[in-house]
C-alpha cells in the first residue's frame, strides 16, 4: 500500500522516538525500504530523491556502522553528506550544545542525523535549529532507525509480527535499542519478552508491556525471534555483573539454548558483537538462523526511506 | 545381615516436628528407617544403648571457617572437618571467608571435591564480591554447589554496588548473607560501646551501628526483592530493626553467633585476647534479647562462627589480637548449658541448628523423620565438662577454653555412617 492509497502524508518533521510512529507510518517506511532494498542489490544503486539537499551526520559518540549506514543511505539518494565526529571537542572549547546546533544550522543543512550520549539530545537539536533531525541514538533512550530496521527484518522473515513471540536478551537497562524495539513491537502487538540479569533490567521493565525473565532458557521457550544485545564491558567493572565468563555461561546465546525456541526462530543482534560472550560465534555465523547481516543490509534501505520521507520526497512523489 | 544401626532408649528430639519422646531409632542404607518407642533391631544391626541420652538430627552449621583454601593456617580443612564430626555437625557450610576466601567457582568445586572424602556433608558459601565494587561470579558459584552467597564479614560500603549485587543475586533466588553494620561506626572498633568499654579505654562501636545496618539492608531488600540473611546479629537494636523488617513482609532471615549466647562484655573485662571477637561481645541486655529472639523464632539460625586464628595472633594485647575463636566443639555444650540454666530451651536451640538452617537452604536433612537422611547426633545433656580439658580436635584458641559447661557429644552419624564416637562409647 502506498501513500496515495491512504491519502496520507508522512506527518513527522523528524524521527526522534520510535514511540512517535504509528502503523501507517511503518507501512509507508517499509514499502519504500523494500523498493530501496531491491535496488540496492543492483549495479545502479543511485536514486536522486535528495539531490541538492545537505545531510549532516553529527556523531558525538563513536560509531562505525550506524554512521556508515546513514552516510551510504544519504549518498545513494544523491544528498551532499558531511560527517562530524564531534566527540566533545566543541564543548571542551567552552561551547554549549546550543552554540554547536546554531552554528551548524547557519550552514543551512536540510537534515541532521544526531548521535549523542545524553537522552534528549536529538530532540534538543531539532528544537534548537528547527531542522529535521533523525535520532541516531541518544544515550540509553532511543535508537528509532535501529528498531525500524529490526522490525523490517523481522517482517521480511516472519511476516506479520503480531502475536509472534520475540525475546530481547541482554543489558536492557542501558539499551536504547531495546527501548525503541519495545515501542515498535508493542505497536505491532508482538509478545515481547525481556531477559537479562536483574541488575541490567530496569526496575519498571514489567510495566513496559513485556514479560520479564531472568532465565534465558525460560525466556527463549517458544520464541520466533531472539534479539541479542551487546554487552558493554564496562558493566563488569562498574559492579553490575560479575564477569564475561559468568555472563556467557548464564546469559549467552548458543545453539543449545536456541533449541528451546521454535524451530524456525531467527537470531538478531544490533552489532557489534562480543563473540563468545552474548552470542557464540557458531550461532552468529549460522546462516540458517542468524539474520544479523540482513539487519545491516536492511539498515541502509530503511534509513533511505526515512531520509526521503522526512525530506518530503518520498518515493511515491518521485514516481511519474 | 542388614547392617543397620539401632539406637535404643534415647530421648528423641525432633525440632522440625516439635517431638520430644523416649524411643528408639533405626538407620539403614543412609536413611532413617524407623522411629518410635518399642522398636526392635533387625538381625545384623549394630545396637547402641543410648541410656537416656538425647538423639537429635545432626547439627547444620552454616557459619564456620577453615584456614583453607589458599592459606596454611593453624587449622587445615581436615582438622575443621574432624572438629565438626566431634561436635555433632553433619552439614558444615564453610563461610565464604574461609582461608583466602571462596571467591571463584573453582573454590566451590574444590570444596565439592574435598567433600567426596569428608565424613560430614561439606558445602562452601559463595563470596559476594572480590573487590570493593567487583561482583564475584556468584551465578557460577551457585551452579557449582554453593548453598548461599555471603559477604563473609567484609562489609560492602558502596550502597549502589550493593543494590546491583542484590538485584543480580535475586535472579537466582539465593539467600545473600550480609553483615549488618554501619561501616563508619564500626571501623576500627574492638569493643561494644558501653561504660565498660569507656573505662577500659577501648575503641567501641554502638549497638545502633547494627540497627542502621539492618535498616539499610532491609530497604535494599525491599527495592530489589532479594532474600537477605542478616549474618551474626548480636544487639537488641539490631533485633528491633529485624523485627520491623519481618513485619513489613520482607524475605529476611538472621543468624546469631554461638559465643554471644553465652558471653557478654563482662567476659572481656579482663582484656583476655581470647574474648576478642567480631562482632564484639555485647551487653547482658543484648545477650538476653538474643536468647529471647532465638526462642521466639526471630533469629532463624545459630552459627558456630568457628574462626581458627593462629596462637601468635592471639599473643597480643586485647586491641591488637586477631578476632576469632574456635567454637565448633562448643555447640552442643553451650546449648545444653543454656537449657540447664533455664536460659534457652534445648528444643529452640536445636531448631536453630537443625531444621531451620535446613529449611532455609532447602536441605533434606535436619529432621528425625522416616526416609530422611540419617544425620544424627547423640549427646549426654547433663554430662559436665571443662571445655578443652580432655582435648579437642581443633588446636586453635577458643573463648570457651576452661569454661565449665555441660553436655557432651557421644556419637555422630552422617549419611548412616558413624563419623565420631566419644572414646569409650560404642566401641
Amino acid at each position: 500500500m502506498g501513500q496515495g492509497e491512504y491519502s496520507y502524508t508522512f506527518p513527522h518533521r523528524g524521527l526522534i522516538a520510535a514511540s512517535a510512529l504509528n502503523r501507517v507510518d511503518l507501512e509507508l517506511i517499509f514499502d519504500s525500504a523494500r523498493a530501496h532494498l531491491t535496488r540496492n542489490r543492483t549495479e545502479d544503486k543511485k536514486h536522486p530523491s535528495l539531490k541538492g539537499l545537505t545531510v549532516i551526520n553529527l556523531f558525538f559518540e563513536a560509531s562505525t556502522r550506524t554512521l556508515a549506514s546513514f552516510e551510504i543511505a544519504a549518498k545513494r539518494l544523491g544528498a551532499d553528506v558531511v560527517n562530524f565526529s564531534a566527540g566533545n571537542a566543541s564543548l571542551k572549547k567552552g561551547e554549549t550544545l546550543a552554540d554547536t546546533a546554531n552554528t551548524l544550522a547557519a550552514m543551512q543543512p536540510d537534515l541532521l542525523v544526531v548521535r549523542h550520549q545524553s537522552p534528549g539530545a536529538a530532540d534538543f537539536f531539532q528544537r534548537t535549529t528547527g531542522i529535521s533531525t533523525i535520532n541516531a541514538g541518544d544515550g540509553a533512550n532511543e535508537h528509532p532507525t535501529q528498531a525500524l530496521l529490526d522490525l523490517f527484518t523481522l517482517s521480511e522473515h516472519l511476516g506479520d509480527v503480531g502475536g509472534k513471540r520475540i525475546a530481547i536478551v541482554g543489558d536492557i537497562l542501558h539499551s536504547r535499542v531495546a527501548r525503541s524495539n519495545v515501542a515498535l513491537l508493542s505497536l505491532m502487538n508482538a509478545d515481547i519478552r525481556l531477559c537479562g540479569p536483574a541488575s541490567l533490567l530496569p526496575a519498571d521493565a514489567d510495566r513496559w508491556g513485556a514479560s520479564v525473565f531472568h532465565s534465558v532458557e525460560a525466556a527463549i521457550e517458544g520464541c520466533d525471534a531472539v534479539m541479542v544485545l551487546r554487552l558493554q564491558r564496562e558493566r563488569m567493572s562498574s559492579g553490575l555483573i560479575p564477569s564475561a565468563r559468568e555472563y556467557a555461561a548464564i546469559y549467552g546465546l548458543d545453539h543449545a539454548r536456541l533449541s528451546l525456541a521454535n524451530q524456525d526462530c531467527i537470531v538478531m543482534h544490533p552489532g557489534p558483537m562480543n563473540r563468545g560472550i552474548e552470542i557464540t560465534s557458531a550461532l552468529a555465523d549460522d546462516k540458517g538462523v542468524s539474520v544479523i547481516l540482513d539487519q545491516v543490509e536492511a539498515g541502509v534501505a530503511v534509513r533511505m526511506a526515512v531520509l526521503e520521507l522526512l525530506a518530503g520526497r518520498g518515493m511515491q512523489e518521485m514516481m511519474p | 545381615m542388614s547392617g543397620g544401626i539401632f539406637i535404643t532408649g534415647a530421648r528423641l528430639i525432633d525440632p522440625a516436628s516439635g517431638r520430644d519422646l523416649e524411643g528408639d531409632l533405626r538407620v539403614e542404607r543412609g536413611v532413617i528407617d524407623a522411629i518410635g518407642p518399642g522398636l526392635s533391631p533387625e538381625a545384623g544391626d549394630q545396637i547402641i544403648e543410648a541410656d537416656g541420652a538425647v538423639l537429635s538430627p545432626a547439627l547444620i552449621d552454616i557459619g564456620a571457617r577453615a584456614s583453607e583454601p589458599g592459606r596454611s593456617g593453624i587449622e587445615n580443612l581436615d582438622i575443621t572437618i574432624r572438629a565438626a564430626a566431634a561436635a555433632g555437625v553433619g552439614t558444615l557450610v564453610l563461610s565464604s571467608s574461609s582461608g583466602a576466601g571462596l571467591t571463584r567457582p573453582e573454590d566451590i568445586e574444590w570444596i565439592g571435591f574435598r567433600a567426596l572424602h569428608a565424613p560430614v556433608r561439606l558445602l562452601g558459601a559463595a563470596r559476594t564480591h572480590t573487590q570493593a565494587s567487583e561482583m564475584a561470579e556468584i551465578g557460577l558459584m551457585l551452579r557449582a554447589g554453593a548453598p548461599l552467597v555471603s559477604d563473609g564479614g567484609d562489609l560492602i560500603a558502596d550502597t549502589r554496588f550493593l543494590r546491583n549485587l542484590l538485584s543480580y543475586a535475586s535472579a537466582f533466588d539465593a539467600w545473600v548473607g550480609l553483615t549488618a553494620e554501619d561501616m563508619h561506626l564500626s571501623a576500627g572498633t574492638v569493643a561494644h560501646e558501653s561504660a565498660m568499654a569507656v573505662r577500659l579505654g577501648l575503641s567501641a562501636r554502638p549497638g545502633i551501628s547494627q540497627r542502621l545496618g539492618v535498616e539499610r539492608l532491609a530497604a535494599l531488600a525491599e527495592l530489589t526483592g532479594a532474600r537477605i540473611l542478616f549474618e551474626r546479629l548480636t544487639t537488641a537494636d539490631g533485633l528491633d530493626a529485624m523485627k520491623t523488617a519481618r513485619k513489613r513482609g520482607l524475605d529476611v532471615a538472621a543468624s546469631a553467633p554461638l559465643t554471644h549466647l553465652l558471653f557478654n562484655e563482662v567476659d572481656m573485662g579482663g582484656l583476655d585476647p581470647a574474648y576478642r571477637l567480631d562482632p564484639p561481645l555485647r551487653s547482658e541486655a543484648d545477650r538476653q534479647a538474643l536468647l529471647a529472639a532465638i526462642a521466639a523464632g526471630l533469629i532463624d539460625v545459630i552459627v558456630s562462627d568457628h574462626t581458627p586464628v593462629a596462637l601468635e595472633a592471639k599473643a597480643n594485647p586485647f586491641s591488637d589480637a586477631a578476632p576469632g575463636s574456635a567454637n565448633l566443639e562448643a555447640l552442643i555444650p553451650v546449648l545444653c548449658t543454656l537449657d540447664a540454666d533455664g536460659q534457652l530451651p534445648l528444643m529452640a536451640g536445636l531448631k536453630a541448628l537443625t531444621s531451620n538452617p535446613a529449611e532455609l537452604l532447602g536441605l533434606p536433612q535436619g529432621r528425625l523423620e522416616e526416609g530422611a537422611p540419617a544425620d544424627l547426633v547423640l549427646f549426654a545433656p547433663d554430662m559436665p565438662n571443662v571445655y578443652g580439658k580432655d582435648g579437642l580436635e581443633s588446636p586453635a584458641p577458643s573463648a570457651f577454653s576452661g569454661r565449665r559447661l555441660q553436655g557432651r557429644v557421644l556419637l555422630s552419624v552422617v549419611d548412616g555412617a558413624m563419623v565420631y564416637a566419644r572414646p569409650g562409647f560404642a566401641e
